[in-house]
């Protein structure tokens, strides 16, 4: 059964972090999306795949959108 | 098939869906850049579920495979027999394990160029930049 929430997760998350419109919170969800889609993997019988989305989707890729967005408005809205 | 592959098919094919609608129809580039994300999420997704056996062994955790294995006598080319028609499909997961890092690579030189394109034209609404491109024209 919470396999089958997890899948709703993603699909949810993913719509709200194309749909928000402060960027940092949509980064957040993006990262949030990452990570229940490496509990999937972990589900559908790959976990090198799951330690690797977990360790790139939930920790690097964010990192990298918040460093590139703070060099583009410096904090600000926009 | 089994409900949960079905499943996970479905969810891929709303994550593609919502990158590529990102893609083509957000302004702002990094929610463009995000929607590429997103794609390679579901094209990820895919690719994991056919490789799917419910209950099946991982291939990469050979608990069963190492404990019936007997060297030094032919045994273990049954056992070896038993555990690929129990293992799930592994093939996927050294592709998905590679589109991985390739993607967040990629994704990194998007942010790259689109911080380029912010100090260039000093926005980040995909409208104006083309906007500026034509005055500079």
């Amino acid at each position: 059964m919470f396999d089958y929430i997890l899948l709703f997760v993603v699909a949810l998350s993913a719509v709200l972090a194309v749909i928000q419109e402060n960027l940092y919170k949509s980064i957040i969800i993006l990262g949030f999306e990452s990570f229940s889609l490496a509990a999937i993997f972990h589900f559908l019988l790959a976990t090198d795949v799951a330690a690797t989305q977990a360790i790139l989707g939930a920790a690097l890729i964010p990192g990298l959108f918040i460093v590139a967005l703070y060099k583009t408005t410096q904090g600000r809205d926009e | 098939m089994e409900p949960f592959q079905v499943g996970a098919f479905l969810t891929a094919g709303i994550l593609v869906i919502t990158g590529l609608w990102a893609v083509i129809m957000m302004d702002n580039i990094l929610k463009k850049v995000i929607g590429a994300n997103l794609i390679g999420d579901g094209v990820n997704l895919v690719l994991i579920g056919i490789g799917y056996r419910p209950g099946g062994l991982v291939p990469e955790v050979t608990h069963q495979f190492h404990a019936t294995a007997v060297p030094s006598s032919f045994s273990h080319f049954l056992a070896f027999n038993e555990f690929a028609n129990q293992a799930s499909y592994s093939l996927p997961f050294a592709l998905v394990l590679t589109n991985i890092v390739i993607g967040a690579s990629t994704l990194s030189v998007m942010l790259a160029l689109s911080v380029v394109l912010y100090h260039k034209y000093h926005t980040l609404s995909v409208q104006k930049i083309f906007e500026g491109m034509e005055e500079e024209d």
